[in-house]
């Protein structure tokens, strides 16, 4: 079994499946200059913010940078799963 | 009356992605066109339009001989043999782009518009001071991108630069497509490239084993009739010339590709 599972064992997924994500990817960090510290701040800093709004984060929160043809610039997706606070 | 002519700079992110070989074809172009084109090599150091337009015999003097003084333009620029509409002012091959300053070349520049229509400046690649040296005199630039990651990334920000140095109009050149491997998801397609830079396409110039003949030749692809990569030259220099040309079908249609398509066969272009 061992043996069968070192065909099946999964690859390192890439940061984007298509060459047409991958080079949005690398043209929204080089035209936003983000770094991942940056990207770590805003997550947390999306993460207050929610709190302030009354809402619970429940998972991961996902900062996508894409870039944008047309007029060249970077768009952030922000994924961030909460729930409405209860009241007490 | 002045003179009305127009500086062209013709630049890339990263080197390789043929730059003077589009620098060659399109000047050739022109100038069967019937244009008065002096074509200028501003890769100090690394001069390779001479033997591109197969003229490497015949260089006396050179740009940084003009800017010193130690030449006189006229003496520099040397004619094509078959157009004689057609002349290079080449780079020196022995100096340092450190020698010139962007201010000088402008100068030389702004001699030759008296002369010619148009002026095509084949700009080192990076962008470092050979890359100011050749867009101080442009009135526009063309921007040579192969269609894959790091060209497009180096271009992205090249294009930046050119607005940065207050360049209105921008235009692309996607070079070395190959149809096949676009199908094939294997290479990014022209419209995406094109998508992600946002600047004008003016031309799709397909992968063609002749240009690499051409090159050793001296003889510039436009040459060459049998050429899909001269053919998409020859429209490029008609459309800078103010023609409305449509793009080339790259794609093959015919009986045989479409049964490589249906079996899979990788097909290239030739």
């Amino acid at each position: 079994m061992a043996f069968l599972n070192m065909f099946s064992r999964d690859k390192d997924q890439p940061t984007a499946p298509t060459a047409d994500d991958r080079l949005s990817l690398v043209l929204s960090y080089q035209r936003s200059e983000i770094d991942e510290a940056k990207l770590k701040q805003f997550r947390i800093r999306l993460i207050e913010l929610c709190d302030d709004f009354g809402f619970d984060v429940v998972g991961q929160v996902e900062v996508r940078p894409q870039s944008r043809g047309g007029d060249r610039t970077t768009v952030l997706c922000a994924s961030i799963p909460v729930r409405v606070k209860q009241k007490n | 009356m002045k003179h009305e002519s127009v500086a062209i700079t013709i630049t890339s992110g990263k080197g390789g992605v043929g730059k003077s070989t589009t620098v060659a074809s399109v000047g050739l172009g022109l100038a069967q066109l019937g244009k008065k084109v002096c074509l200028v090599d501003t890769d100090i150091g690394l001069r390779k339009l001479d033997l591109m337009l197969g003229l490497e015999n015949r260089i006396v003097y050179d740009l940084v001989d003009v800017i010193e003084g130690t030449g006189k333009l006229r003496q520099a620029l040397v004619r094509h043999k078959e157009y004689p509409g057609l002349a290079l002012l080449p780079a020196a091959q022995t100096r340092y782009k450190e020698e010139v300053t962007p201010a000088q070349v402008k100068q030389v520049v702004d001699e030759l518009r008296n002369e010619f229509d148009y002026i095509l400046i084949d700009s080192p690649a990076g962008i470092e001071g050979g890359f100011r040296n050749a867009i101080a005199a442009a009135d526009r630039a063309i921007l040579v991108v192969n269609p894959e990651i790091p060209s497009v990334r180096d271009s992205d920000r090249v294009i930046g630069l050119l607005e940065a140095a207050d360049l209105k109009q921008i235009d692309l050149i996607v070079n070395r497509v190959q149809p096949g491997m676009v199908r094939d998801g294997d290479m990014l397609s022209v419209e995406r490239v094109q998508n992600h830079l946002a600047i004008n396409l003016l031309g799709i110039v397909p992968e063609d084993k002749r240009i690499i003949r051409s090159s050793n030749t001296g003889e510039p692809v436009i040459l060459d009739q049998k050429s899909l990569a001269g053919k998409a030259f020859s429209n490029i220099a008609r459309r800078i010339n103010g023609e409305e040309v449509p793009f080339l079908e790259l794609e093959e249609n015919g009986l045989i590709s479409r049964i490589k398509r249906l079996f899979h066969i990788a097909s290239a272009l030739n």
